[in-house]
């Protein structure tokens, strides 16, 4: 038994070996051929068909920044709360919807207000810059406080659980957020009613290529406040106190409360900071497609989880390009690639799942350790 | 007392709270169209007479009344009553509060259903209890102090000394009665015993479905493909520890290959249901195969959030304008022919039930085979620690591989019947909520075993057909008892029994036992 022991086990190891060394040289070889796939396809659809003008392209790339911004917005809150607690906090976009259910409540309101009968004016047009900043800030508070109490109630005492008995109380936050939304504003699809000076479709027209290519007003003004939002949020966490001692949670709970930061109040707060993101990421929405129902959460927060997966969880500048990145490549992606835009959703989540095979700490993200992936 | 005092008034808030947000859903109507119709009234409308009304109130604050003084048993009588009363009146404040802006609605004729769905101006004097306003705001706050201060007394009453001392007794006797039919049972005639109780089950089986009418066969035939999906998942997530969000994506592949073999529609190829059957499970396995492969280096919530876009994937693919002509589109397939035995056709309800009860006896009968064998071992330790098990001989990527083969497996078998028996399957029965609910039926019966998931699976999917009033806060009481399962009993209602080892009590046998190891 002794004698003859070592000699199998010794050859079993070779063989893994061997297996092991095949299987890492799978990946980048399937990655190479994808690749070269579509390149391929790329240079059929744009130098051989050459189905699309400049102007075209112009338009996908403008649809793409914007929508790509508010992507960016609500991935910040997936990328905050995954750096600190390291779970998907999968009521995010829930979080978001109902940031979009209050703008839209504050601007149906404020259209509602008659200050003067003749002629007939709301409060919504006579003063549009006061009512766009009173609609976000209800909108972002009201997501702010969702997002503290849903951490509260649902999150806080499953800290020490093993992980995936958060996630999955955060699957039934979602369901029910989203279903208290139906019940509480009935299933029916909205229209948000926008002040006058920004109005859905129209804005500033470009001649490119002997067509007009639009970039509304809606549309720059969403991508504008993004960007704000996001340079805001950055001097929070890198300048402020707050920022600092969320940062000290990220990198390590018990040795920062130690340092006497009171680790419970600043979970709280990113919560509150990242509810307060999707609000505005969610007002925007409405502003921007006019639509808000009940299930308007769940696509982007989806979208937005991949995006921050994109740029590499817990990396704030990471979830901005990733954002940014997925909006553009979801906009230019199905024409650059000459498939149906019906299937845009389906190449997000495909360059999803090929982040994650061939480098799953994502564009700029730091190699994590094995505990934290 | 001041802490008690803010305690109480804390309780009392967040029932306010509760309750209000029950308003505003229209819980209490439909508490009281419940009420009405078990007491025998039929209502004209949706909104319920204000008696019922009156009732949910006394009932809500009955509630805060117990939870208020719960856990508080080294409390004396009085005090006790004094909290339950604080806490229901704090409770009465805020549903009057709430009343009176409501009132105000009502008398200033502002429509606010645009915002709210539920607030007709019906709904508004319901809450109201049909009084004038004044009186309404005053009597709902009367109604939740009254009731909370009874809920209270009974509570601090129950847990008088010779009350206790009653419940004590009886509960000791029903123990000790479990305990010596546990005796008798566990002792030398277990195998006898075993095997009587799985006949009588089998007689069961074989008898109800024959009784019942087609509609029961069809609300339990659900739960038993429910019951197949769940085993899956739990070969999966219960045993190999593996977060798979997109299950029901091998659920569609299943039923998606029934339903283009044996359909007249796209393709008419008309394999019949066994062939179609068997080729939809391997289809399935291998797509499992196919999805782990390049996912095995994640792990936990990313595992999940893939899947789940696989899941999504493959659902809007079926539902593309690119593959209509090969998978009919958003339509789906109609006219999915039914299994034949012997030559004869599967025509009734009772048939197919039959068809599902030996499905799940086969899930079952594979599941607990592979969950004590070599193979199960493997998986539960790497759900315990993957590093561990790699490092103790384990080939993590084989068993892991396998373990999403087999669980897809049965979901292919689920969805070949599922799609045989509705003769149409569509890709918007594949949406992500159903992963979910195959997910949280494992969950709340139970991780990792047989019995939980029987019970998860009729507790999901059986309840709500029999609670069908509730449907529309069916979702929502789902994903809340989600939640509350997390943060209550994380394990499920039927926790996994694991196999303990276990030292004997007498330390001369440990000796003895290392003597014998020795030798």
């Amino acid at each position: 038994m002794n004698e003859t022991g070592p000699l199998p086990v010794a050859q079993k190891g070779d063989n893994h070996r061997k297996r092991v060394r095949i299987l890492k040289l799978l990946r980048p070889a399937l990655g190479v051929v994808v690749l070269l796939f579509i390149l391929f396809r790329m240079y059929q659809v744009l130098v051989v068909q050459h189905e699309f003008g400049p102007d075209t392209w112009t338009r996908l790339l403008i649809s793409g920044l914007i929508i790509g911004a508010v992507y960016a917005l609500i991935a910040i809150g997936y990328t905050l709360v995954y750096g600190i607690l390291f779970m998907i906090n999968f009521a995010h976009g829930e979080v978001m919807m109902f940031g979009a259910y209050a703008g839209l409540f504050a601007f149906q309101a404020f259209g509602a207000i008659k200050i003067s009968s003749e002629p007939p004016t709301s409060f919504l047009n006579a003063y549009p810059v006061i009512a766009i900043i009173l609609a976000f800030l209800i909108g972002m508070s009201i997501s702010a406080t969702l997002g503290y109490f849903l951490e509260k109630i649902a999150y806080r005492p499953l800290r020490k659980a093993p992980r995936l008995v958060p996630l999955i109380s955060a699957i039934g936050a979602s369901i029910f957020l989203q279903n208290a939304a139906q019940l509480l504003f009935s299933p029916q699809l909205r229209d948000v009613t926008n002040p006058e000076i920004l109005k859905r479709g129209e804005g500033w027209k470009i001649l490119i290529n002997g067509s007009n290519v639009v970039i509304s007003y809606t549309g720059v003004f969403t991508f504008v406040l993004s960007v704000l939002l996001l340079i805001g949020l950055y001097i929070i966490v890198q300048k402020t106190k707050l920022g600092r001692a969320m940062r000290a949670v990220a990198l390590d709970k018990n040795t920062a409360a130690l340092m006497g930061i009171d680790v419970n109040r600043t979970i709280s707060r990113t919560f509150i900071i990242s509810g307060a993101l999707a609000g505005a990421a969610g007002v925007m929405w409405g502003l921007h497609n006019g639509l808000v129902y009940y299930f308007v959460g769940f696509i982007p927060g989806i979208k937005a989880f991949t995006a921050a997966v994109l740029g590499g969880i817990g990396n704030l500048p990471g979830a901005m390009v990733g954002g940014l990145f997925l909006g553009i490549i979801e906009s230019m992606g199905p024409a650059a690639l000459g498939i149906d835009f019906q299937l845009k959703d389906v190449l997000a989540f495909v360059i999803l799942i090929f982040v994650l095979t061939f480098r799953p700490s994502g564009l700029l993200g730091e190699v994590l350790a094995e505990e934290k992936v | 007392m001041k802490a008690l005092i803010r305690q109480a008034v804390r309780t009392g808030f967040t029932f306010g709270i509760v309750n209000i947000f029950f308003v505003l859903i229209g819980f209490n109507t439909l508490i009281g169209i419940l009420l009405a119709k078990l007491s025998g009234i039929k209502q004209p409308g949706i909104i319920p007479a204000p008696k019922f009304l009156i009732i949910y109130t006394l009932l809500i604050g009955l509630w805060v009344g117990f939870s208020a003084i719960a856990k508080k048993n080294e409390l004396e009588f009085g005090k006790k009553v004094l909290i339950s009363g604080l806490a229901g009146l704090t409770t009465g404040f805020l549903a009057g509060l709430l009343n009176a802006v409501l009132a105000f609605l009502l008398i200033n004729k502002v429509n606010a259903r645009d915002f709210l769905t539920v607030l007709s101006f019906d709904f508004i004097k319901g809450t109201l209890f049909g009084l004038p306003p004044v009186s309404g705001i005053l009597m709902t706050v009367v109604y939740f102090t009254l009731a909370s201060l009874v809920g209270g007394t009974i509570l601090a009453l129950l847990n008088l000394k010779p009350v206790k001392n009653a419940w004590n007794a009886t509960k000791f006797f029903i123990r000790s009665e479990v305990d010596k039919i546990q005796t008798v049972t566990q002792g030398k005639n277990r195998l006898l015993w075993q095997i009587l109780a799985i006949s009588l089950v089998a007689v069961i089986v074989v008898i109800l479905p024959l009784k019942w009418g087609s509609y029961w066969n069809y609300v339990f035939g659900t739960v038993g493909l429910y019951v197949i999906l769940g085993l899956g998942l739990n070969i999966i997530v219960g045993l190999s520890g593996q977060l798979v969000l997109g299950y029901i994506a091998f659920f569609a592949i299943g039923a998606y290959s029934m339903a283009l073999l044996n359909s007249p529609v796209p393709h008419n190829l008309m394999w019949g249901f066994w062939p179609a059957l068997v080729l939809g499970v391997v289809l399935a396995a291998l797509s499992g195969l196919l999805l782990g492969l390049p996912l095995m280096r994640l792990r936990g919530d990313y595992l999940a959030i893939v899947t789940l876009g696989f899941g999504e994937i493959i659902r809007i693919l079926l539902k593309s304008d690119l593959l209509t002509k090969f998978t009919g589109g958003p339509r789906g397939i109609q006219n999915i022919s039914g299994p034949t035995l012997f030559g004869k056709p599967f025509a009734s309800d009772i048939d197919f039930m039959f068809l599902i009860i030996g499905g799940v006896l086969l899930a079952v009968f594979v599941y607990s085979r592979l969950q004590h064998s070599r193979t199960g071992r493997a998986w539960l330790s790497i759900r315990e620690d993957e590093l561990v098990a790699r490092a103790s001989g384990v080939n993590t990527v084989t068993y892991k591989l396998l373990a999403l083969a087999i669980g897809a497996a049965f979901a292919g078998l689920a969805g070949g019947i599922y799609a045989s028996r509705n003769q149409f399957t569509g890709p918007d029965e594949h949406a992500l909520m159903a992963s979910i609910n195959v997910l949280s039926l494992i969950i709340v019966g139970g991780m990792g075993n047989i019995p939980g998931t029987l019970l998860g699976a009729f507790a999901l999917k059986g309840l709500p057909e029999i609670l069908r009033e509730f449907a529309n806060f069916r979702l929502l009481a789902f994903g809340a008892l989600l939640v509350f399962m997390m943060l209550s009993r994380p394990e499920g209602l039927i926790p996994s029994r694991r196999p303990k080892y276990q030292l004997p009590k007498d330390p001369d046998k440990i000796d003895s036992g290392k003597e014998a190891k020795n030798d």
